[in-house]
């Protein structure tokens, strides 16, 4: 089982706790991106996560849990064998590090025992993993399928599974297909464990979505109510799953780009950093200055624009009419900019492979220029008109605040995670793109409430501003694209002259680029919290599996631990601050 | 032109229908210039009474809010001050389905959210249009997907089709403005009394037919290098 890839050894300290504590249980597996990452039997797993769990600066949280079907994989030399991979990533934010641990499972029993008592949240991963995969967790108090609906046959992410909708028979809907699924998406309370009544009292189970305004999308959760009181609640997703997981397994290594933009879908090209960035990672391309200042200069006006839609609609969910209608006039200031720079407004995949899909475009300095100027001084008006308004601050302050503990162990990060008093965001804690020459501040609050994670917003549209500002005034001079083989094709004027262009440019157009063998990651601070890419590359025009951990999904899962307890009305407000899109969730 | 412009559509209810939509069509000529001949008054009285209702109607859509995925962003957005759909009559955005005489498809339908979809267009009363918005809603879009209806119309019957991905707030008031002559055309029954309780809709010609020529036309595309 042991080769040159896999070793005992690695050379990072959380390795030699591993290596004193179970020895010769860890395999350390070298990847691309240099990821510490083991291998662990699956009788090992617990104890190992045991370790992970309780050692000195803990891996307190769960970032993501998922697996990949490795049965079709050609490319594995020197991996342990295996039918199924499950792996857990792990994050201490005391060592800043994260580790991936990863357990091999066999066709005929893909099963391993669920970790949910060192980490709450790998509840719902794991359903995700049953539900994709049809991997079963012992001691799991609910396996049941998360995404597709309860009369799903198949598990999607299998690779014998078709992707497409039209391989399967063609849809149709009548009354007593209606009348089944509806029936099937009844909330039967016994099913979770809840009673229907209690000693004086009958519960009151209401649906609250999947269509309802306050629940922001299509997304629902059944509530258990004793008068105006939240007895107990189970967040109902699974009704936005756009199988983009699986799209990547079909789409070349480029053609997969628009679809990232949709994952969140208000984060427009800044969705497409983390997959780019593991791909060039992946590819060992370089890339120009100038394109990292701009994919910065870009991100930060989506990160603007998505903050002002949660802003707008945080406030009118608790009843304030007005802040909207400025926030989203706004949005369009800023759309006008991203608009001239990419061409479209919500999902321009305007950033490539090894660059951008152009440059930017004459006059450009004059359109930020003006944008920043406006919006730096709105923003206090901002603070004035909207958030130093005494209802709201009675609706929400002090409404569904959790502390930092709670929220690394439900596994929030992003604007939510900083609420809580924890300053830790990526673009400072790891800097990519070359956000450490940047001068900006990470704004944290302490309360961890509604209010404050409102209240973070705004102060982090002041930091974009002041990127952006910056990126506008340093922008240095350079190419737009990298001349890399796998990233632009060879130059077009060129493919009539010799056979040695024309073969490689029609490849590289038609098929794509074949990537090297390998795995990588990169994990990203977007507009949500921490969005990550974890690709498997098993030298195709197409990925083998891609894993997208996207910030969204663990918030709506922490709903019911902070809101039990409270009125109905505080859930609003608490939805409207969480700031989630359902792609996000469901992908 | 096409061959069925200034034709209609008779749409009756067929509660029997194997699947969703429970309708059926046929293609008509206009009801009321059929009967001119049998009886000028009358008609011409009929005329009037449904100019005025369908004046009414077409005036004061009151949509649905309802929304899927991220044409649902856009569709907002046009609600909001730049775009301000109110002045076209159709502001009036209402959360029940029971108060709502128009449901905007935004956004992609899931094969998990189609029943809900239905049970809440069963929801809204008669009259009661269908606005479907985005790749997605028409015909799947890029989401050729285990998870996704290829179109929304699949089961539920749509009046305007807006393409893009997402469509532009602008496209979306251009699909209200449209839908808005079209009500102005449609011959619905004026009480439960009168005989024919068939809905005629008229077969409006295709934008893509309308604006045909205009766009061969077009031999100049500016340079994206430049902002204008």
């Amino acid at each position: 089982m042991m080769s040159e890839t896999a070793t005992v050894s690695a050379p990072s300290a959380i390795a030699a706790v591993l290596a004193e504590k179970h020895p010769g249980k860890c395999l350390h597996q070298k990847t691309t991106e240099k990821f510490p990452t083991f291998w662990v039997g699956r009788d090992e797993l617990l104890a190992v996560m045991q370790t992970l769990r309780t050692v000195e600066r803990p891996y307190a949280m769960l970032l993501d849990l998922s697996a990949v079907d490795e049965r079709l994989r050609e490319w594995r030399e020197g991996l342990p064998a295996s039918d199924f991979t499950v792996f857990y990533h792990l994050f201490s934010l005391e060592r800043d590090a994260q580790i991936r641990v990863k357990v091999a499972l066999c066709e005929s029993d893909p099963a391993v025992p669920t970790v949910q008592r060192f980490w709450p949240n790998a509840n719902w991963y794991e359903r995700e993993v049953w539900d994709m995969f049809g991997i079963d967790f012992p001691g799991h108090p609910h396996l049941r399928r998360i995404l597709m609906p309860a009369y799903w046959e198949g598990h999607p992410l299998r690779k014998e599974y078709h992707a497409r909708a039209t391989e399967f028979d063609p849809y149709y809907l009548n009354p007593e297909k209606t009348d089944r699924e509806q029936e099937k998406l009844r909330f039967v309370p016994e099913d979770w464990g809840m009673k229907r009544g209690g000693r004086d009292e009958d519960y009151m189970f209401l649906n609250l979505g999947p269509n309802h305004p306050s629940a922001h999308g299509a997304f629902r959760i059944a509530l258990q109510l004793d008068g105006e009181t939240i007895v107990d609640c189970i967040p109902d997703i699974g009704y936005h799953h756009r199988g983009a997981e699986k799209m990547a397994e079909r789409q070349t290594w480029h053609s997969f780009i628009p679809y990232t933009d949709r994952i969140d879908y208000l984060g427009g090209v800044m969705n497409e950093l983390p997959y780019i960035l593991a791909v060039e990672k992946l590819a060992g391309i370089e890339v120009s200055d100038r394109v990292n200042i701009v994919r910065i200069m870009m991100s930060e006006f989506f990160r603007i624009t998505s903050h002002l839609l949660l802003l707008g609609t945080f406030i009118q969910d608790v009843g304030g009419m007005t802040p909207i209608f400025f926030m989203f006039a706004d949005r369009q200031k800023a759309y006008d900019v991203i608009e001239a720079v990419t061409g479209f407004r919500m999902h321009p995949a305007w950033f490539r492979i090894g660059g951008l899909a152009q440059d930017l475009p004459n006059g450009w300095e004059r359109k930020v220029g003006e944008f920043l100027d406006w919006m730096e001084g709105r923003l206090d008006e901002y603070v004035t008109a909207a958030l130093k308004n005494r209802i709201l601050q009675r609706r929400t302050q002090g409404v569904a605040a959790y502390d930092a503990k709670q929220a690394l162990a439900w596994g929030v990060t992003g604007p939510n995670l900083r609420a809580t008093g924890v300053s830790y965001d990526l673009r400072k804690a790891r800097p990519y793109l070359g956000y450490e020459h940047f001068d900006f501040d990470i704004p944290i609050a302490d309360h961890g409430d509604c209010y404050d994670r409102g209240v973070l917003r705004l102060e982090e549209i002041r930091e974009s501003l002041k990127i952006i500002r910056q990126c506008l005034e340093n922008m240095p001079q350079g190419p737009y694209k990298a001349d890399h083989p796998l990233a632009v094709p060879p130059p077009k004027d060129r493919t009539l002259h010799d056979i040695d262009t024309l073969i490689p440019h029609f490849l590289s157009v038609s098929w794509g680029p074949v990537m090297p063998a390998g795995e990588t990651s990169m994990l990203v601070e977007t507009t949500k919290g921490i969005t990550g890419y974890y690709l498997t590359s098993d030298k195709s025009t197409m990925s083998y599996r891609t894993r997208i951990r996207t910030p969204s999904f663990p918030h709506l899962q922490q709903i019911p631990s902070v809101i039990n307890g409270c009125l109905l009305s505080d859930l609003i407000a608490y939805l409207g601050s969480i700031d989630f899109v359902m792609a996000d969730v469901d992908r | 032109m096409s061959k069925t412009y200034g034709r209609y559509r008779l749409i009756r209810a067929d509660l029997d229908a194997p699947t969703y939509p429970a309708q059926n069509e046929t293609i008509v000529d206009d009801p009321l210039r059929a009967q001119v001949d049998k009886n000028v008054t009358m008609t011409r009285l009929e005329e009037m009474i449904q100019f005025v209702t369908n004046w009414g109607r077409k005036n004061s859509i009151w949509p649905f809010n309802f929304g899927l995925s991220c044409c649902y962003v856009e569709m907002t957005t046009s609600l909001t001050g730049v775009h301000d759909i109110s002045r076209f009559g159709a502001e009036v955005i209402r959360a029940s389905p029971r108060q709502a005489d128009l449901m905007i498809v935004a956004g992609t339908c899931f094969i998990k959210m189609a029943p809900v979809i239905q049970r809440l267009y069963e929801q809204m009363l008669e009259p009661k249009w269908v606005i479907c918005m985005g790749a997605c809603a028409n015909s799947g879009g890029m989401y050729d997907i285990y998870s996704v209806v290829q179109g929304v119309d699949k089961f539920l019957p749509v009046d305007v089709y807006i393409p893009g991905c997402p469509p532009r707030p602008e496209a979306f008031i251009q699909a209200l403005m449209l839908l808005q002559d079209a009500i102005g055309e449609e011959r619905r029954p004026l009480a439960k009394t009168v005989a024919d309780q068939g809905v005629y809709k008229k077969v409006m010609q295709a934008e893509r037919e309308r604006k045909h020529d205009r766009r061969r036309k077009q031999t100049y595309l500016r340079s994206p290098d430049g902002i204008e």
